[in-house]
């Protein structure tokens, strides 16, 4: 019986492995004819490429060197764009030829870019583009708000401010850095409104951007209050690149905010910006913080400590962080004048740690 | 049926269910890594690194790189990873304890001198002898650390004792890293919001035959010698297929440790590298996951398909072998080490995909196949040949040709860093031939490496390199 059984499934199996070894080599081919038949495609696409960047080429010379044409030169231009607007329905053509226009108009400024961006509404992309902000797929859209923001067609702000809170983080990330580099610092109202988070490299975007903007007295403490903590963060940042002294006292408030992330970048930003009473805020939250925001207050007393702190510096010397001893130790040998002279007292009547800590401290102040 | 008609079929039928699975997860792997690889591409379109480069509000990077005995390169490697593009970085080179005079070329090159320095021992290592710092400004973001030789899982726990960043990037002192390295790195750091990115690893090309100047690669060409341009087909199906794959289901268990970022604060909560493994690039990965997963904290490993690394391959089989049977070792040891993930739903798709996979088709894969292999030989001598057997191998090895062929393509298709079309007919060349010239040897070099932990070999082997000499073709 047991016998007759296992022959049968032999025989089963014999089938499986037939159709397996089929499937296998089915499988095979498939990819093989697949492989080869994107490449072919790819070459044929590369082949076209090449005759169209010679009208990219030529559109991008003749907005470079406009001030040098003259009747020939306008009439070739007119025939380059009358080719280039028969060939736009080609959408290949025109996410090859919009590529070309953008990328030259990153690096070029002045009437050679006000030339571009003619060539640019002329040949209708900024009405392929506004299609593309209702695409499904993220990228064809933040394509879409890139090319426009680069283009600089402030015609179509309000368009572009509804997808700065969109559900893809790149979309909304270009929409976000469209508004800021139309409007600078009033660009930011999409903060008052954002539910998703802005990542650190969002905010380092951001920032980046407005670097280059004027700076502006708007009023950022608005944003302290926000229910999105990264927005609070990104606030907080702004204060201390900006140097809003006027703000001190909304940032120490967001030292209780109940994120650690807000409190740690509140104690950052105290860093910088400070008064007499700094410290005195630092020292009376640090017992409720864990040990990574009790190490970024200790090195925030470098700056904010003075020879009333020396007490609290000293006890911190008695932590079992070494991290927090080290910067205990700094802070008080950048209290008052004889910070290092009463730290040298201290370490000959404790630990080995310490009086090492104040050889690298008197190294690093050598230095 | 006789019984050795029974051990037959089993035999023939195991193997084939063997084969089916790892079609089936070759074919996964590869459509995996065609989203990922294509999401990753157009998000990258939209990054602009050089605003990364110059902006001060970019995390502090540290790079720790151990060196042993690398005296005749380390003065160009150290310049190359002091040129760098980033804003806020510091570079440590470990010496551990080297026999040569690498420590005094770098005193004398850099105008080092030695600096009262506190180590923070939150990693316990091996006695640091002295930490030196640069008296010349220019070279401010070095520091050269002496230590007792302890291995490099030691020499880097030393490092990230010393540095001060919030995340390291481990590297060995004699790759060559492309100049926006460090800026593709940090990207997923500073992107996430809703988990925590505790590593992030690069892919590692193959230097060999490529033109360095100046610590900088200046020119990639495929690697003319054979094992060198075999591997580089191995990197590129392992970089571009198989890990990027891993990264989309966020199980990925491998950084190498030629190149790859860490988050400090959870690698010193882990209790760092792993001095007792040979193979301490992967037990700390999986440590790391596993911490997280035991804390519940959501996490990613992260991986950039960019080549960011480019390093010498080992152009002998003496020292191929040696490497091989390292990594084996390594593979077992980290298995061993975390034995209690497996198949373990509360450790998520780490305990029930990523450790099964590596214990069934890394560590288990080239058992069965040599011991398949031989099993097969003999029966067909002894009874008589084997056809089903034969077809299932013949099967296998036109699948992994096709794999192989098919990382070609992504790789044309996404970097294309080999341009000259010889250079890709010499690629699929070595894709047909690798399954009979390399694998063989891959596979043996495995056996021995298992071979080897059993009788208790802990040994790192020795790794000789040419090294990338100024203006010179490996």
């Amino acid at each position: 019986m047991a016998g007759r059984l296992l022959t049968y499934l032999i025989k089963i199996s014999w089938s499986v492995q037939n159709i397996a070894v089929a499937a296998v080599v089915a499988l095979m081919t498939c990819l093989l004819v697949f492989m080869l038949l994107y490449m072919y495609v790819k070459s044929v696409r590369e082949k076209k490429q090449h005759k169209w960047r010679m009208i990219s080429d030529m559109l991008i010379n003749k907005a470079i060197f406009y001030e040098d044409r003259d009747e020939i030169e306008d009439q070739i231009l007119a025939s380059v764009l009358e080719a280039a607007q028969k060939l736009i329905v080609n959408r290949y053509f025109r996410k090859f030829i919009a590529g070309e226009l953008v990328s030259a108009k990153k690096n070029i400024s002045g009437a050679s870019a006000d030339s571009l961006k003619q060539f640019y509404l002329q040949l209708g992309l900024d009405k392929y583009a506004l299609k593309n902000l209702e695409s499904r797929q993220w990228y064809v859209k933040a394509e879409a708000i890139q090319e426009l923001t680069i283009m600089h067609t402030d015609e179509f702000i309000d368009q572009l401010h509804t997808h700065t809170n969109d559900k893809n983080e790149y979309v909304r990330m270009e929409a976000q850095a469209a508004m800021v580099q139309f409007k600078g610092f009033d660009g930011l109202d999409f903060l008052n409104s954002i539910s998703y988070p802005l990542s650190n490299w969002q905010q380092i975007k951001l920032l980046q951007l407005l670097s280059l903007k004027p700076p502006s007295t708007i009023n950022i403490d608005k944003w302290f209050k926000s229910d999105n903590n990264s927005v609070v963060i990104f606030a907080l940042k702004l204060a201390r690149n900006y140097h809003r002294f006027e703000l001190h006292d909304a940032i120490t408030e967001c030292l209780d905010h109940e994120n650690a992330d807000v409190r740690y970048e509140a104690i950052r930003c105290l860093n910088e910006i400070y008064t007499d009473e700094t410290a005195d805020h630092l020292i009376s939250r640090f017992l409720q913080q864990g040990l990574k925001h009790q190490v970024a207050i200790a090195r925030a007393m470098q700056n904010v400590g003075s020879k009333k702190d020396e007490l609290f510096l000293f006890d911190l010397l008695k932590h079992e962080s070494d991290e927090l001893k080290l910067h205990a130790a700094r802070a008080l040998a950048n209290a008052s004048k004889e910070g290092l002279l009463s730290l040298e007292k201290y370490s000959k009547e404790s630990e080995e740690a310490i009086s090492q800590i104040l050889m690298h401290i008197k190294g690093e102040n050598a230095a | 049926m006789s019984w050795q008609t029974f051990i037959l079929h089993l035999f023939t039928y195991g193997i084939l269910l063997y084969s089916i699975v790892i079609l089936i997860c070759y074919l996964l792997i590869g459509a995996f890594s065609i989203m990922e690889t294509r999401s990753y591409l157009h998000k990258n379109s939209f990054t602009d690194y050089r605003m990364l480069a110059s902006s001060t509000e970019t995390p502090s990077m540290s790079i720790l790189a151990p060196a042993y005995n690398e005296g005749p390169t380390i003065i160009e490697n150290v310049r190359s990873l002091l040129s760098l593009h980033y804003h806020n970085l510091e570079v440590i080179i470990i010496n551990d304890g080297s026999k040569d005079d690498s420590l005094e070329r770098l005193i004398e090159a850099y105008s080092l001198y030695k600096a009262d320095y506190f180590v923070n021992q939150r990693l316990k290592t091996k006695p640091v002898k002295g930490v030196y710092r640069s008296s010349n400004p220019v070279y401010r973001k070095l520091v050269v650390v002496d230590k007792e030789n302890g291995g490099k899982a030691d020499a880097l726990n030393v490092g990230v004792n010393i540095a001060r960043s919030d995340y390291f990037v481990c590297i060995d002192v004699d790759c060559v890293l492309e100049q926006d390295a460090l800026l593709k790195l940090a990207k997923p750091f500073l992107e996430a919001t809703t988990q925590r990115v505790i590593a992030a690893g690069g892919v590692v090309r193959i230097a060999n035959s490529c033109e360095i100047e100046g610590g900088r690669l200046v020119k990639v060409n495929l690697p003319k010698q054979f094992l060198p341009r075999i591997q580089t087909l191995e990197y590129i199906r392992a970089f571009l297929l198989s890990r990027m794959a891993w990264t989309k289901l966020n199980g990925l268990l491998l950084i190498s440790g030629a190149f790859g970022a860490f988050d400090r604060e959870i690698v010193i909560n882990c209790g760092g590298y792993n001095s007792k493994t040979v193979g301490e690039d992967m037990e700390l990965v999986v440590r790391m996951r596993r911490y997280m997963e035991e804390l519940g904290e959501p996490y990613k490993v992260a991986f950039i398909p960019d080549p960011l690394c480019w390093t010498e391959a080992p152009s002998t089989y003496r020292i191929l072998g040696r490497q091989r049977n390292r990594w084996t070792r390594g593979t077992i040891e980290t298995l061993r080490a975390h034995k209690k993930m497996f198949f373990n739903p509360s450790y998520g798709i780490l305990g029930m995909l990523s450790y099964p996979y590596w214990f069934f088709f890394e560590f288990l894969a080239p058992i069965i196949e040599f011991f398949g292999t031989l099993g097969l030989i003999y029966y067909c001598f002894k009874y008589a040949v084997n056809w089903e057997a034969i077809l299932i191998m013949i099967g296998v090895i036109c699948l992994g040709i096709l794999y192989s062929i098919f990382a070609i393509m992504m790789e044309v298709l996404t970097y294309h860093q080999y341009k000259q079309k010889r250079d890709i007919l010499h690629l699929v060349l070595v894709a047909i031939l690798e399954p009979f010239v390399f694998h063989p040897f891959v596979v043996w070099s495995a056996v021995v490496g298992n071979f080897d932990l059993l009788r208790k070999n802990n040994s790192w082997g020795e790794m000789t390199r040419a090294g990338f000499a100024p203006n010179k073709k490996i």
